[in-house]
């Protein structure tokens, strides 16, 4: 059996990290850009929102994970007899991807019988969450290395991630849209509906207030997903929005009348940071069985 | 016949071809507003917006270009702006999104300050209508960037109504009416089209506003 290690921006809980046998590399986070705390370790998401929510104009930074700290994750397991599968958030939003494969060549003459399968998710949160969790089910199951690294690529392929802010100046802080735009959507109480598609995030919409942007995603979601029912996993992550992404979980199972198990998450610090209180992710992707040759 | 043979040959050539460019503007301004995707949309209304100068261009040709000046300069206006907003939405990243709404803000204001001076250089009478003018047109600048596809819709239409009001085609303003048949038929081309577009709409099957990707 391998070990299933990913960076946090895959949003595990500790306890969600235990019950699926993940380990999870931590991210640091700022808030005077001087000390930097490990994500999980050194603060927890609820101190850490708690702060965003209540000290306003304050804005953390985030910073990847070093080499190091996947060198001291990896080691253990490699000690151990263990192969790895390793999944980073998109290298396209984060150095963690390029930390992680200098630590994978420095490992690799100390352990050439073992295998770290170093994984780009080319995603980050709820996909990367959706993602780990279809990893653990086939090591679970009893897959092989390989084949379960063709399937998690297979996934990431098919995987699709949507969300939506309520707060711009985050967005705006992290580059992700310019001031005037910050400026006038705030005016306007603008929400943005963002997807994340090849590690890339861009604009699908805008509308006009939270509640319009999630009836949104809500039709447009039912209708991507009415044909595919049996064979989806589907998860709804939130900060600080638990009765909105309840809302919506409920309305999304009706309509498509089906039962979805756990399907309500917490976004993680990291992303967090760049997204502020308020925001909801929602991704969707193919069971791995459906991928199985 | 040979009446209507006599007034052709005696027309300018200059005027034909403004007739001929006021055909094409209105198939393009047709079209246009049958297009949901924006990007499809600003490129083809641009390219209306291009003849409809054009074709101002070319009436000035035949009958003095003191009477179409600002004509002119108001059609340039549309061709450049709908243009600049197909290159800001067919390139849809953060930074054009920057750029295109800052250019919208520089938009609003030139239109809120020749509006203004328009309304201030009117008789007294009739200030209010030249005041709707601006109001709608400027209306339709945002229901242009806006997303979906409504606004553009209901703003142009208010907006076509009252140049159907105010400019060439019935001048109301002054007691001239003088029936430009060409002006008449561009912007009831827009008012026509979008109600076509509302008939389509009407039928086709439902789609949400946005569409996500199948898994």
């Amino acid at each position: 059996m391998f070990q299933v290690i990913s960076d946090s921006g895959c949003d595990f809980t500790k306890e969600e990290a235990g019950e699926h046998n993940v380990h999870v590399v931590p991210f640091y986070v700022s808030f005077d850009h001087e000390n930097y705390l490990k994500e999980g370790v050194d603060i927890t998401r609820d101190d850490y929102f708690d702060r965003l929510t209540n000290e306003k104009g304050l804005f953390p930074k985030t910073s990847q994970p070093s080499p190091q700290d996947y060198i001291d994750a990896y080691t253990p397991y490699l000690k151990d007899g263990k192969d790895i599968i390793s999944v980073t958030i998109s290298s396209e939003l984060s150095g963690s991807h390029a930390s992680a494969v200098i630590a994978v060549d420095t490992l690799k003459e100390e352990y050439p019988d073992r295998t770290i399968v170093l994984i780009d998710s080319r995603n980050a949160s709820v996909g990367q969450y959706l993602t780990l969790k279809e990893i653990t089910k086939m090591r679970d199951a009893g897959l092989s290395l390989s084949e379960t690294e063709r399937i998690a690529r297979e996934i990431l392929k098919a995987i699709r991630v949507y969300f939506t802010v309520e707060n711009l100046e985050y967005l705006k802080r992290g580059g992700r849209i310019g001031p005037t735009t910050a400026l006038i959507g705030g005016i306007l109480g603008l929400c943005p509906i963002l997807q994340l598609s090849d590690g890339t995030l861009s604009q699908l919409d805008n509308v006009r207030g939270k509640k319009n942007a999630l009836k949104l995603i809500e039709e447009a979601m039912v209708y991507a997903l009415k044909d595919e029912v049996e064979n989806i996993n589907f998860v709804i992550s939130h900060i600080r929005s638990e009765k909105d992404a309840a809302n919506f979980f409920d309305n999304v199972e009706k309509a498509l009348n089906m039962k979805i198990a756990n399907p309500i998450s917490g976004i993680g610090l990291t992303i967090g940071a760049h997204t502020g209180p308020g925001a909801l992710a929602f991704a969707y992707c193919k069971k791995y069985d459906t991928f199985l040759s | 016949m040979n009446n209507l043979i006599y007034t052709i040959g005696s027309l300018d050539n200059w005027f034909l071809f403004a007739q001929i460019a006021g055909v094409i503007t209105i198939t393009f301004e047709f079209w246009s507003y049958q297009i949901k995707d924006k990007v499809r949309y600003f490129l083809i209304t641009g390219i209306g917006s291009f003849f409809w100068m054009i074709m101002f261009f070319a009436i000035g040709m035949a009958t003095g270009m003191a009477t179409q000046a600002s004509l002119i300069v108001a059609s340039s206006y549309s061709t450049i702006r709908n243009l600049v907003f197909h290159g800001i939405f067919k390139k849809n990243t953060a930074e054009s999104k920057e750029k295109g709404l800052i250019f919208l803000l520089v938009m609003i204001a030139v239109a809120l300050i020749a509006g203004s001076l328009t309304v201030v250089n009117a008789p007294a009478e009739v200030r209010w209508l030249h005041a709707l003018g601006m109001i709608t047109s400027i209306s339709f600048v945002i229901g242009q960037y806006l997303p979906g596809v409504h606004y553009v819709r209901i703003t142009v239409v208010f907006y076509a109504v009252v140049v159907l009001l105010t400019q060439t085609p019935l001048n109301i303003l002054y007691g001239d009416f003088r029936w430009n048949i060409m002006g008449m038929m561009i912007e009831s081309s827009k008012i026509i089209s979008v109600i076509v577009f509302y008939i389509r709409y009407a039928r086709e099957e439902k789609k949400p506003q946005i569409q996500l990707a199948k898994p």
